[in-house]
């Protein structure tokens, strides 16, 4: 099987997945177009070419499964840790990439997000909403979030529920989606259609090691590249694209740095720079005039089976008005931590906390000041309402464990009808948040990255601006209050740091070197044959978690380089 | 006026072909079938002509041929039948016009974008082969045409509208995920009673067509739009390990079903591999030398409840 395997990946245009590792003595590889990363971005792109019949190699450094040997080439430092999570988190090195542990929250762009807005510093991005319009519907269909839909009025069915009965916001909407991928492991879901796409080739335990340009600087001449043992190999292409997130994308280019002595694509000092995620948290309480009755913050289910959610948005005309950045919000259950909530169901959570995985477990720390009576309240909250806790338990256990298409988070209706309200707010672009080259090197000589992720006043400025503009909108449509600390936004905002698994911004689109390191179709400044896709070339964050746009992006560069490689044969 | 027999007019497609030859200005339909028919469910007046023939018994057929100008053969059957029928139809044609539906199962295991040059590998099972053989006895000694519908949908249709409908309705079926990334070739049964009229005036002796309609959806796509079209939404994403279980109960299920007559009917693992297959049907020949017209596909689900030709059958 595995000679098989050897020797039809040395056959130009056969479809197979392979590993490096079994590549023998065929260490000088070539394709037409050469995706690096298979994660949302590099599969996705992959089989858009593969579509059009174009020769693909797709080259995943992982393996097919989580592996930490593999993962550890993701270490590095993060300079405030109480700022950024560790660098192997919320990153997988890996088939599927970070899709194998994406919670699959998707929305497209809103047409602000495109615009040159002259109270945000380097805002605007070279291309409009036009642009990306004709690759969401499919972007949406490969995440399997069902139609490209996110008007609650044509998207749910007819006796869907508002949000808040009688709400009627002047500067905040409800009339907007999010939707769900299953969460989709696009690694799992697309490894048949990608084995039988007859010009893509997929190599696993093939990890790049260096950018080779040509004598000039002008084009890629080559990719190397190591195996699982160390042993190198090359590839040469026509164009290469790297699709591996928006930190490992500028570890390749900064560290490939033999012709270009700043990296590639890194002549201004751009690179790496203006790093953006989103700022979240949880803050305030709302308390329903009308009790939680009164209140939907739960999922709906569109025809298409996927789970969509109304989102309280800032308008376009508000954030223009007051000159702030886009920002959503959900209602959300009372912190899970504080027993006072006298929720069953919660309580359960918070009691068996050691069984919520790692990542999301920060969340449910406790107040440890409450020690034992803390402990007490919870108890009897559970002891209290035992039909709530096993419907709870059910629905986890069919919904979400047994369950393809999950149930997308904990939702449970508050007894007291108090809710909190998470909010995901857009980064302003910031040049001093940057990532940049560390001085340790991984087991194959890369330097380590080493990020300093910093937030600005202008982004507490746009928290505590949609709060104040959403706790107006309440008051005045008498539906109840929204109290919340306006001197605690900027603690809230960053108790956790940035939003982790968002990594936005380090090699940003736009018309000039000096200010962006892609161009409008997401080719590297000054280079012939090298394209970035993913989210690290948005040159502002939005409040839109990044993948769907990243996907569409991808399939939107499948497109130019399809007609590239047309126009190159015909001349 | 071209009198044409129409060889299992009883079943799904046949009453439809006498239906689109009734409403044709050129053409009158003798309907034939196996089991003698009280009443042809068809509004036409005057009633259409019937004969009850065996389509695989050679005396029979040449009986029933007399005075027919040409044969539309929709017979349907285990591959005893088919192989029977091929020959007994071979040796009584003479020159009349044989529009024969043949199957895309004749491309056997191959995948891909298959047009009708395709290699005939029949190789997925006795059916397939028989199907191959079927085309390959008519080609040799009459003037047929022959058609490879895809999967005929439409109201009425038992496999590939009712069937599905069902296990929609029962949620056994709905987003299936990789296991549903085939693409359906679908047709509907009007084109395909269209591509047979077409084709019984074509001058394309000896010609294959297949019959699918362009940019078929895929198979969760065919799904969604049919659980929509008959109030069975939203649908559910099935998953993988449901999938296995419905694939290793087949067989214990079928059998209880045989015995009790209650139980639901097994999804055939045959047919699960079929909705994952990489096989796409290219129609393009059907388009531009016969002239078919596809129905788009909501226009084809649209009358879904109402039934097929007055027949009452509801899916």
């Amino acid at each position: 099987m595995m000679l098989t395997n050897r020797k039809r990946l040395a056959i130009r245009g056969v479809g197979v997945i392979a590993s490096a590792n079994d590549l023998g003595d065929a260490r000088d590889l070539s394709a037409d177009i050469c995706i690096v990363g298979a994660g949302a971005v590099g599969i996705s792109l992959a089989l858009a070419l593969g579509d059009q019949g174009i020769d693909v190699l797709l080259v995943e450094a992982g393996t097919t499964a989580h592996d930490e040997r593999v993962q550890d080439f993701y270490r590095g430092t993060v300079v405030d840790p109480a700022l950024h999570s560790p660098l192997i988190d919320y990153r997988e090195r890996r088939l599927g990439g970070t899709t194998t542990i994406w919670g699959g929250r998707c929305m497209p762009l809103d047409d602000i997000d495109f615009e040159r807005r002259d109270w945000i510093a380097h805002s605007g991005w070279p291309i409009g909403p036009d642009a990306l319009a004709p690759y969401y519907p499919r972007a949406n269909a490969l995440c399997e979030a069902g139609a490209f839909d996110y008007r609650a009025d044509t998207a749910l069915r007819p006796d869907a529920r508002p949000m808040i009965d009688g709400f009627d916001g002047r500067d905040v909407s409800t009339d907007r989606l999010e939707r769900f991928s299953c969460p989709t492991d696009f690694g799992t879901r697309y490894r048949t259609r990608l084995a039988q796409a007859r010009t893509v080739r997929v190599l696993t335990d093939a990890a790049v090691v260096a950018i080779r340009l040509d004598d000039q600087g002008m084009q890629v001449d080559r990719l190397d590249l190591r195996d699982a043992q160390g042993d190198a190999f090359s590839i040469r292409a026509r164009h290469v694209v790297l699709g591996t997130g928006g930190l490992e994308t500028v570890r390749l280019m900064l560290a490939s740095r033999d012709v270009h002595p700043h990296g590639i694509g890194n002549h201004h000092d751009v690179l790496g720079r203006y790093y953006m995620s989103h700022l979240a948290g949880t803050i305030g309480t709302f308390h329903a005039a009308r009790g939680a009755r009164s209140v939907w913050h739960g999922y709906d289910i569109a025809d298409d089976g996927t789970y969509c959610r109304r989102r309280l948005a800032i308008t376009e005309a508000a954030q223009r008005t007051h000159r702030i950045g886009n920002v959503v919000a959900r209602l959300h259950h009372p912190r899970i931590a504080d027993g006072r909530h006298g929720t069953g169901p919660l309580s359960a959570l918070y009691l068996g906390r050691a069984l919520v995985p790692r990542l999301y477990r920060a969340r449910l720390a406790g107040n440890e000041a409450d020690g034992i009576a803390g402990l007490v309240r919870h108890a009897a909250n559970v002891i209290r309402q035992p039909a709530a806790v096993a419907a709870f338990a059910v629905r986890m256990l069919t919904d979400r464990r047994l369950a393809e298409r999950k149930f997308p988070s904990v939702v449970v209706v508050p007894r007291h009808g108090n809710y909190s309200l998470d909010f995901h707010a857009e980064q302003q672009p910031n040049p001093d948040s940057r990532v940049m080259l560390g001085t340790d090197r991984d087991r194959w000589g890369m330097p380590r990255l080493s990020v300093d992720w910093r937030y600005s006043p202008g982004d507490i400025d746009t928290v505590k601006t949609a709060l104040a503009l959403l706790a107006a909108d309440v008051e005045r449509s008498g539906v109840g209050r929204f109290d919340y600390d306006p001197e605690e936004v900027e603690r809230e905002m960053t108790r956790y740091g940035a939003y982790p698994g968002h990594h936005i911004g380090t090699a940003r689109m736009g018309t000039s070197p000096r200010s962006s390191v892609v161009d409008a179709d997401c080719r590297v400044h000054g280079l012939r044959n090298l394209h970035l896709a993913g989210a690290s070339v948005f040159p502002t964050s939005s409040q839109a978690n990044p993948t769907l746009t990243a996907v569409a992006l991808a399939l939107r560069l499948a497109d130019r380089l399809g007609d590239q490689l047309k126009n190159g044969a015909a001349t | 006026m071209t009198r044409v027999l129409v060889l299992g007019a009883n079943g799904f497609v046949g009453r439809r072909v006498v239906a689109a030859l009734t409403a044709a200005a050129w053409a009158t339909p003798v309907a034939g079938s196996f089991r003698a028919v009280p009443s042809l469910p068809l509004a036409a007046s005057p009633p259409v002509a019937r004969v009850t023939v065996d389509a695989t018994d050679r005396a029979a057929l040449a009986a029933a041929v007399e005075g027919v100008d040409a044969i539309v053969n929709c017979i349907a059957g285990d591959p005893g039948t088919i192989d029977r029928n091929a020959a007994a139809l071979a040796a009584v044609a003479g020159d009349r016009r044989i529009v024969h539906l043949s199957s895309m199962a004749v491309y056997g295991s191959a995948t891909g974008l298959l047009d009708e040059t395709a290699p005939l590998r029949g190789d997925t099972g006795a059916y397939a082969a028989a199907k191959v053989a079927a085309e390959q006895t008519l080609i040799a000694s009459t003037d047929v045409v022959i058609l490879r519908p895809g999967c005929i949908y439409g109201a009425g249709s038992p496999q590939w509208t009712t069937r599905i409908a069902t296990l929609l309705a029962q949620r056994r079926i709905g987003d299936l995920g990789a296991g549903g990334d085939g693409c359906s070739n679908i047709v509907h049964v009007d084109d395909v009673a269209a591509a047979v009229l077409l084709a019984l005036r074509s001058d394309h002796r000896g010609a294959a067509f297949n019959l699918a309609m362009p940019d078929a959806p895929d198979w969760n796509g065919y799904f969604l739009a049919l659980a929509r079209a008959c109030g069975a939404v939203p649908i559910r994403r099935i998953p993988a390990w449901q999938l296995k279980l419905e694939k290793a109960a087949a067989i214990p299920l079928k059998l209880a079903e045989q015995v009790t007559r209650a139980l639901p009917p097994p999804i055939p693992p045959s047919l699960l591999r079929f909705w994952a297959q990489n096989v796409t049907l290219d129609s393009t020949a059907a388009t531009d030398r016969l002239g078919v017209r596809w129905t788009p596909l909501a226009a084809g689900l649209a009358d879904l409840c109402r039934g097929s030709g007055g027949d009452g059958h509801a899916i």
